[in-house]
């Protein structure tokens, strides 16, 4: 039984070993692409350009437009004369967001009466307008509390906003968003890549027709699937351990955990994102079939079913039906648990758990897919 | 007439393979359904748990005020170890903790309340805790005026800024406009790379392009009969999406000409079948192609700008994203059908589009040649 096993190891094994061009590209691509991402994914909304219609042009309205430009969230495009330019600038996506101050703008608030100012937000890209829009909120929050300050002291009332927030935040207390886009990528690149490679394994056999050697052998159909998934878990295993090294020693991401408890649980996850491929390689006919699905069905839903972007309590419910079927979703947590918590074991039971019976249906699944083949 | 028997050759040998194209309809149809309807980029249900030392009724007023859709009570809690517990757990991405003193402090004019967000996801944490300063802001507003006797008439009479916000294209920020369109526009670019470079593939491997070759047919005739099908394939099911789809399903307004639409998406899709061909021909077999593509499609759909606009990128990468087709035409397609942009606001992006395409068509020219050559 194991000795037949281990002669489709050696054949899988051999087979990968003579093509040294895809050997390179299975250890260079996933390097890259995490590099890639890992620098060029940036969800800080910062910089975002913004400008001016100015139309009162006084000191305080100048104080107000500083306020703005000061923050690091906004950059200073320029100050625009009328309103056509205004709707140009966003319509051109030039400009992310106009601030418009009225003609009686200072005015008013000398006279002790309130102003209105108009923002204009481009909501193209709904996440990012909301960001900006809380940006746009805090700065005037504290511009008005300067303000107030001002008023009550020369008028001797006192009112102030009577409750405050300390806001914090755990684990990632200046909200990098690097230190959860890096390991959340090592988990999507170990999704994707793996999936992709045993995609091809047996749908190439059987349009080569060498699948008939599996028929017409004493093999069963679990050590065909055993046999060759296991060489591909251990290439991507050698991957993983690249990936870690990147995140931790080029990304310098945070990391307080154990790194056996990560590798291990890693293993339990390469094993169920290979199974899927062979999943995907038993059910397809043609080799472009199991492609476009390997595809398809991993590369965006990966990123935005499994709660690597949003968390999976916001969506709704399709996509909270979509993360389920998703390996990412079980795995992401705990990643993200061990890099930024450092937790101990116990916390990701329920995870790991998940992600042995993921591994039973989806090995489960393919036996009997190729067993019915067989007969 | 002879390019026309090859193009019928492609489609027969296309539309055999039923389920093919019944992923490729899926792809077009329920893969922009589900990331439409399913996925929100605005925080919803944010599970939060109360720490409440106060215990008064001022404190339950403002717990009162974190409620659906934002937010969702998982559990009051009682200890720090609780609190810790359900934070590290992952279960609750944020807690409110109200000191013991706060109804004391809030008389005075001082109160304190401590937010703790779960740092990991920072994206959601940052648009959470905008959230929280709106809500307190209003309950400030509102407190001075029930409690402290000011009449509301009094916050038009003090200076202070009211700002009033509005979001231009798609007021609502719904993100179901946003993520139907997008994945209709990485669906495009996935379909048009993959299927292109897989049909050339497979005749390479079994060798049926050497058949091709000795025929009478041009190399050029081979060449753009590999891309036909897939820029129809891609027309019809791109129609199906933006009518059905967009249009009717998730009502976004589409303002921009489709006349002007179409015939760029024409020209994305050739660049990048193009691109499929150059890669079809360094690769020797499916698994070399598929591990070119993925180190390709990955990055170009990620930083495609609808995740980090270039204004945020590393300069670097800024420089990076300008050889990335998929840039120039998420770019363009927002801005035509969202923003209903005419040509004045999208010719650079047109000019990027045709000046890759035109590199690309040209490069996988050559290698086509070099490689099938006769």
């Amino acid at each position: 039984m194991f000795d037949r096993i281990k002669a489709i190891v050696k054949k899988e094994t051999i087979e990968i070993l003579r093509d040294p061009l895809y050997l390179t590209l299975n250890l260079f691509v996933p390097v890259v692409i995490l590099i890639l991402i890992g620098y060029g994914l940036v969800l800080d909304v910062k910089n975002i350009p913004i400008a001016f219609l100015d139309y009162d042009k006084s000191k305080l309205s100048r104080e107000y437009v500083d306020s703005y430009v000061n923050s690091e969230y906004f950059r200073f495009y320029s100050f625009i004369n009328n309103y056509k330019e205004a709707e140009e600038l966003i319509q051109s996506g030039k400009c992310r967001a106009i601030i418009i101050i009225p003609p009686e703008f200072s005015r008013n608030l000398y006279k002790g009466k309130p102003a209105e100012v108009q923002i204009l937000i481009d909501g193209s890209f709904p996440s990012r307008a909301e960001t900006i829009k809380g940006y746009a909120f805090a700065i005037n929050y504290q511009f008005n509390q300067k303000l107030l300050t001002h008023f009550s002291e020369k008028n001797r009332i006192f009112i102030n906003f009577p409750i405050d927030a300390e806001i914090r935040a755990w684990y990632n207390p200046a909200l990098e968003s690097k230190n959860f886009i890096v390991p959340g990528m090592l988990v999507i690149t170990l999704m994707f890549y793996p999936v992709l490679v045993a995609s091809l394994i047996i749908v190439r056999e059987k349009e080569a027709g060498g699948i008939f050697n599996f028929y017409s052998s004493p093999v069963k159909p679990w050590e065909v699937i055993f046999g060759k998934a296991i060489p591909y878990i251990i290439l991507s295993f050698i991957t993983y351990i690249f990936l870690f090294l990147i995140s931790v020693l080029l990304f310098e991401t945070k990391f307080i955990g154990s790194f056996l408890l990560l590798t291990l649980a890693t293993i339990l996850y390469l094993i169920c994102t290979i199974g899927v491929g062979i999943l995907i390689s038993t059910l397809a006919k043609t080799q472009i079939t199991a492609m476009l699905m390997a595809f398809l069905g991993t590369i965006t839903p990966s990123f935005l079913y499994s709660g690597f972007l949003t968390p999976v309590t916001s969506m709704g419910f399709e996509g909270q039906i979509m993360s389920k079927f998703i390996t990412v979703t079980y795995f992401i947590d705990v990643v993200r648990g061990v890099y930024l918590k450092g937790l101990g074991f116990t916390y990701y039971l329920p995870n790991l758990l998940s992600l042995f019976i993921y591994a039973l249906i989806v090995y489960g699944l393919s036996i009997i897919l190729f067993r019915k083949k067989v007969g | 007439m002879r390019l026309l028997y090859i193009v019928k050759k492609e489609f027969l040998q296309l539309f055999r393979d039923k389920v093919l194209l019944f992923i490729l309809f899926w792809a077009f149809s329920g893969m922009i359904y589900t990331s439409g309807s399913g996925l929100s980029l605005e925080v919803k249900n944010f599970p939060i748990i109360i720490y409440d030392m106060s215990n008064s009724s001022e404190s339950r007023e403002i717990i009162s005020k974190f409620r659906k859709p934002y937010f969702k009570i998982l559990a009051y809690v009682n200890s720090d170890k609780e609190l810790t517990q359900w934070l590290d757990s992952g279960k609750a991405s944020m807690a409110i903790v109200i000191p013991p003193d706060f109804k004391r402090k809030l008389d005075k004019g001082n109160g304190k309340i401590q937010i703790i967000l779960d740092g990991t996801m920072s994206m959601s944490a940052t648009i959470a805790s905008s959230y929280v300063s709106t809500i307190l802001y209003d309950y400030s507003i509102d407190f001075l005026e029930r409690y402290k006797g000011i009449d509301k008439k009094f916050f038009k009479m003090i200076p202070l800024i009211d700002e009033e916000i509005r979001i231009e294209f798609n007021p609502n920020t719904l993100s179901s406009w946003f993520m139907s369109t997008l994945e209709l526009f990485n669906v495009i670019t996935m379909v048009s790379l993959l299927l292109t470079s897989a049909a050339l593939i497979r005749e390479k491997e079994y060798g049926t392009i050497e058949q091709l070759l000795v025929t009478p047919v041009r190399t050029w005739e081979i060449f753009i009969a590999k891309i036909i099908p897939t820029i129809v394939v891609i027309m019809v099911l791109s129609f199906i999406s933006i009518f059905v789809m967009l249009k009717i399903v998730f009502g976004v307004p589409i303002r921009g000409n489709l006349l002007l639409f179409y015939p760029v998406m024409i020209f994305y899709v050739f660049a990048m079948s193009s691109l499929g061909i150059v890669i079809a021909t360094i690769a020797k077999n499916l698994s070399q192609a598929v591990m070119l593509m993925l180190v390709i499609l990955t990055p170009m759909l990620m930083l495609s700008g609808a995740w980090t606009p270039p204004e945020s990128m590393y300069p670097i990468m800024q420089y990076l994203s300008l050889i990335s087709p998929m840039r120039y035409f998420i770019d363009f397609g927002y801005s035509v059908l969202f923003k209903g942009g005419g040509f004045e606001y999208v010719w650079q992006d047109i000019l990027g589009i045709i000046v890759i395409g035109l590199v690309l068509f040209f490069i996988s020219l050559y290698r086509f040649r070099s490689n099938f050559h006769k």
